[in-house]
């Protein structure tokens, strides 16, 4: 669960949605989602703080419509198992995030891992745990510097990153969060359908690994000059959507 | 002239968005509509009909509103699809704007064993073939894909109202959703 979350806050909060289907799919694990106002709450403030380190537009009612998406979809799951709903909420919270972040921002460089954070949200959010058990749980897993770091990121000023290098040299600027959040939707719209890829030993060597790691293993590109590469070859890659998703999203 | 059975109905549906189906006893109905018990049992014998009646009374108009609306602004499929969260939003940030009745209703009444939860599960089903209808029509390969999360944004953007009006959810859910349409469109 944990390898899940993601590297960048939008991929932290995009990561919910697979936690929450590795949770409700686990076998002979009885879930119950909380109605506790509590539990909801220390999740959307989670959410709001992945959402304000990314500088969204408005973190606290990204935070909030994620969450209820989230809950939404994750009843619907427990009620139809197969109905793909968790995955179709994934898709929907992305196209929030990019709504959000429509006037882009530069991103400070954001390292720190919150996986901890996270999977005890998570966990909460499905299984009702108390609330003492859960400030337990986070004390136990998340280092209180989490929390400073994320507030000492979400000070820094725009320029701080915009620093050197950008019109100079694309290769040394790091991606956008609406940036990150675009290639995460090709990438997951991909797995959604059946793709052929060009073959490999048609591309320039310059750019085999770019296509390889980049389009081919659905791994973030690190700068702006990667990102137009991969975004030249994600163009040639045809893919079928019609028939997994025709049979999985009835619901 | 407004029927005795039509009378009970608005105020019940009045009552129910405003201050919630299991707070609002009966007593406060016929109190408020100026009528009986005996009157309003004659036309539904239990509250639990009472409630259903003023479900699908809700949904059929709101389903009326928006259809009327997306039939006089376009006349192209896609465009309806376009326009969907424009009436949206109208119609969220309207001033009568109280809620969505399936999503209360199904709040209120979480076991899918009852007869009020299993309407509003029927409701948004029906209204998220509304959509999937309007995405086919529209020539949208993954029409029920697009429609399944449309309706997680709008319903996502309603609850968020409810609980706190002019909270701009809607406003956002709008920019999400022509994402989303025009992802579905690039994909054919």
């Amino acid at each position: 669960m944990l390898e899940k979350s993601g590297k960048t806050p939008s991929g932290r909060i995009l990561s919910l949605f697979e936690i929450l289907g590795d949770w409700l799919t686990a076998p002979d694990l009885h879930v119950k989602l909380p109605a506790q106002l509590t539990a909801h709450n220390l999740l959307t403030s989670y959410l709001a703080k992945q959402a304000t380190a990314m500088r969204a537009a408005n973190p606290e009612i990204l935070a909030e419509h994620i969450a209820l998406i989230a809950h939404n979809a994750a009843l619907q799951t427990i009620s139809e198992p197969n109905s793909n709903h968790l995955a179709h909420a994934k898709i929907a919270a992305n196209a929030l995030i990019q709504a959000q972040m429509q006037k882009e921002w530069p991103l400070p460089k954001f390292t720190l891992s919150k996986r901890a954070v996270y999977g005890a949200a998570a966990s909460l959010f499905v299984i009702g745990l108390s609330v003492t058990s859960f400030s337990a749980l986070v004390q136990t897993l998340a280092p209180q510097n989490i929390v400073t770091a994320i507030d000492q990121a979400r000070n820094h000023t725009s320029s701080d990153i915009k620093a050197a290098a950008f019109e100079s040299n694309p290769q040394n600027v790091s991606l956008s969060a609406h940036e990150a959040a675009t290639m995460y939707a090709k990438y997951e719209q991909m797995r959604n359908g059946t793709c052929q890829f060009p073959e490999a030993i048609q591309i320039p060597d310059k750019d085999k690994a770019i296509y390889l790691e980049n389009v081919v293993g659905g791994k973030l590109p690190a700068n702006l000059k990667d990102l137009a590469t991969a975004n030249f070859y994600l163009e040639k890659v045809r893919c079928n959507f019609t028939p997994m998703l025709m049979a999985n999203s009835v619901g | 002239m407004i029927s005795l059975r039509e009378k009970i109905l608005n105020t019940a549906s009045n009552l129910f968005q405003t201050q919630g189906i299991n707070s609002t006893g009966v007593d406060t109905i016929v109190a408020v509509a100026g009528t009986t018990k005996m009157t309003l049992y004659k036309y539904f014998s239990s509250k639990e009909n009472l409630i259903l009646a003023v479900l699908e009374k809700g949904h059929q108009d709101f389903q009326t509103w928006l259809n009327d609306k997306l039939n006089a602004s376009a006349k192209k499929p896609s465009e309806k699809l376009q326009k969907l969260f424009d009436f949206i939003e109208e119609w969220v940030t309207s001033p009568n704007f109280t809620g969505m009745g399936f999503i209360k209703a199904s709040a209120e009444f979480p076991s899918e064993d009852n007869a009020v939860h299993q309407l509003s599960s029927e409701q948004s089903r029906q209204f998220r073939q509304y959509i999937s209808t309007l995405a086919t029509e529209a020539n949208i390969q993954d029409a029920d894909g697009l429609a399944l999360q449309l309706s997680l944004l709008f319903e996502g953007a309603v609850q968020a109202e409810q609980m706190k009006r002019g909270s701009g959810a809607i406003k956002y859910a709008k920019i999400a959703a022509k994402i989303l349409i025009d992802g579905a469109v690039k994909a054919h």
